[in-house]
């Protein structure tokens, strides 16, 4: 089991979502950054679709009743074992009794803690993940909370090479950055392919898409990120009809300030929708804090086709190298 | 208010991996039928993950890596052309519904852009039968089809926080029912839309006692009774 000790509010069990739950109104939620829990289930030779945790307000103290290896990937959050610094994307063995801590993130907003075997939550339509709005899966169907049991499911006894662990590389290094002429080496850079509505908006606001910084707003959060632009989109006011929606969708209010759907977003909505930013960004918007800087970057099917085989290749590579550090206990 | 139409059915991309078929013309029962069924033939094509009608449109959710968005568009096009648009419709639900006042907040909003008077925007509202055309945001009784046109009106500029729990409302050319909360659910939701009345009693469309856990389908039937009129 992993004992929650103390935790902030909305940290919660999650996989990478459901699929095949839209005909009930119901989108994919799962992590918001599926890459930094992919990479911890493949550190640690788990199924890539294995439950963690998501933390994404700070502190959480966790304590392990069981030895087992652990994974702390996403944001590098000051972790600490028993008191001794944990380096981020790291896999290591924990014995019973032993203490994690995630601090507090300097850069970035969600670290994932990962677990060999995986969190034993029931698997409810499909999937570990918690829907926090609609109080099913994950555990309980709601947030965490101090004195919470997860059970941890069945693995093989691992261990490291090395008994205090091995690193990776984090997907900022390892996985290209979407190329964007003029943007500041900080701005956060994704890809987008233009979406239906696209043709409809004016051109000095097509132009402003691509060309202007977009600032993330503080209501951001797992459902969608509002940003805020220089110049507003504009567009003849039509209203549209209702239509699925994907994690990831810029949708634009009569407001003209954009906002992207995440993870929890409603599965349907019927504001229109300038661009998508691709699947294979959605990691980078999960760790863009508020007040960063995003850039968006034209993209088609055919590229984010390829950005998504860049990524497995990333997180095969990670699993090959790390079942090679990984030794049977 | 005018409502996007488009002359030729189209599909576009959602992003890499999802495409959206958007039917041509108004909004009507046999082009929605027209959706259900081509998206329960869909659902066997190679490479689609999930799918999801929404109202006059579908959603395609294909595999990231192995879908091919440009094929799987033209098929899903073609298709589209001789799809049959005939399919039963289902049972009738009755709902008692209190409209304004404290569970419609929204109603003298809505009655002031529609130019009505409450008691006639519930009565209009009240009087057709609706049918669930398709899943909504979240689990429940989907978007209705019915509206009666001196009742559309456009979605908020910017979205406001509303109860959650049988609320009834417009949105666009749309209305809806919220489903009762389930215990531990969010109490509040954002919404674009104008809420005008709550049921005082309504069924529970989603239980995951059952399998499936969805206790009302698409082409079900919806009517609203006015059970009372508050200030």
């Amino acid at each position: 089991m992993i004992e929650i000790i103390e935790t902030a509010p909305l940290n919660a069990v999650h996989d990478l979502g459901r699929l095949g739950t839209r005909c009930y109104g119901i989108g994919r939620s799962g992590a918001m950054d599926r890459v930094a829990l992919a990479a911890g289930n493949a550190m640690l030779g788990n199924d890539a679709n294995a439950a963690g945790i998501e933390v994404q307000l700070f502190p959480i103290v966790l304590r392990f009743t069981v030895d087992t290896m652990v994974a702390v990937t996403g944001a590098d959050a000051g972790a600490l074992l028993d008191g001794v610094p944990v380096p981020a994307f790291w896999a290591m063995p924990v014995k019973a009794g032993q203490e994690l801590e995630l601090v507090s993130p300097a850069d970035g907003m969600r670290s994932y803690v990962t677990v060999a075997g995986g969190i034993d939550v029931p698997v409810v339509l499909g999937s570990r993940t918690t829907a926090l709005r609609d109080a099913f899966g994950g555990f309980q169907g709601r947030a965490l909370k101090a004195g919470d049991m997860l059970p941890i499911g069945a693995a093989p006894a691992l261990a490291a090479r090395e008994a205090a662990g091995f690193g990776a590389a984090s997907p900022w290094h390892a996985v290209t950055r979407p190329a964007c002429g003029d943007a500041a080496p900080d701005d956060i850079t994704l890809r987008v392919v233009p979406a239906g509505e696209y043709e409809q908006y004016d051109e000095p606001s097509q132009a402003a898409l691509w060309a202007q910084p977009w600032t993330v707003t503080t209501q951001s959060n797992r459902q969608g990120y509002r940003l805020q632009g220089d110049k507003a989109l504009v567009r003849q006011p039509l209203e549209m009809r209702s239509h699925g929606i994907v994690p990831g969708v810029v949708q634009v209010p009569p407001s003209g300030q954009p906002i992207i759907q995440l993870s929890d977003g409603n599965s349907a909505g019927g504001y229109p929708k300038i661009g998508v930013v691709i699947d294979a960004d959605l990691w980078r918007v999960a760790q863009a804090a508020p007040g960063r800087r995003l850039r968006f970057v034209p993209c088609t099917p055919a590229l984010a086709r390829e950005a998504e085989r860049e990524l497995a290749h990333y997180l095969d590579t990670l699993r090959r190298q790390s079942a090679w550090v990984r030794r049977a206990a | 208010m005018s409502i996007v139409t488009l002359e030729r059915a189209r599909v576009t991309p959602c992003g890499g991996s999802a495409l959206l078929l958007e039917a041509e013309g108004d909004l009507t029962l046999p082009t929605q039928m027209g959706i259900w069924n081509i998206a329960d033939e869909i659902r066997d094509w190679p490479g689609v993950l999930d799918l999801q009608p929404g109202m006059n449109n579908l959603l395609v959710v294909l595999d990231p890596v192995e879908g091919d968005a440009d094929a799987t568009a033209a098929r899903i096009l073609a298709r589209w052309q001789d799809i049959p648009r005939t399919r039963t419709l289902g049972r009738l639900i009755e709902v008692d519904v209190v409209y304004g006042g404290e569970g419609g907040m929204d109603m003298q909003e809505l009655c002031d852009i529609v130019k009505l008077t409450p008691a006639e925007v519930a009565a209009r509202h009240a009087a057709p039968e609706y049918v669930i055309f398709a899943p909504g945001v979240s689990p429940g009784f989907g978007y209705l089809f019915g509206l009666d046109q001196r009742l559309f009106c456009p979605r908020r500029q910017v979205p406001v926080m509303r109860p959650a729990g049988g609320g009834v409302a417009i949105g666009g050319a749309q209305s809806n029912l919220g489903a009762p909360i389930r215990p531990g659910a969010a109490t509040m939701n954002p919404t674009g839309w104008y809420v005008i009345g709550r049921a005082t009693n309504p069924p529970v469309p989603f239980d995951l006692d059952y399998d499936p856990p969805n206790r009302v389908s698409l082409g079900d039937r919806i009517r609203f009774r006015i059970e009372r009129l508050d200030a």
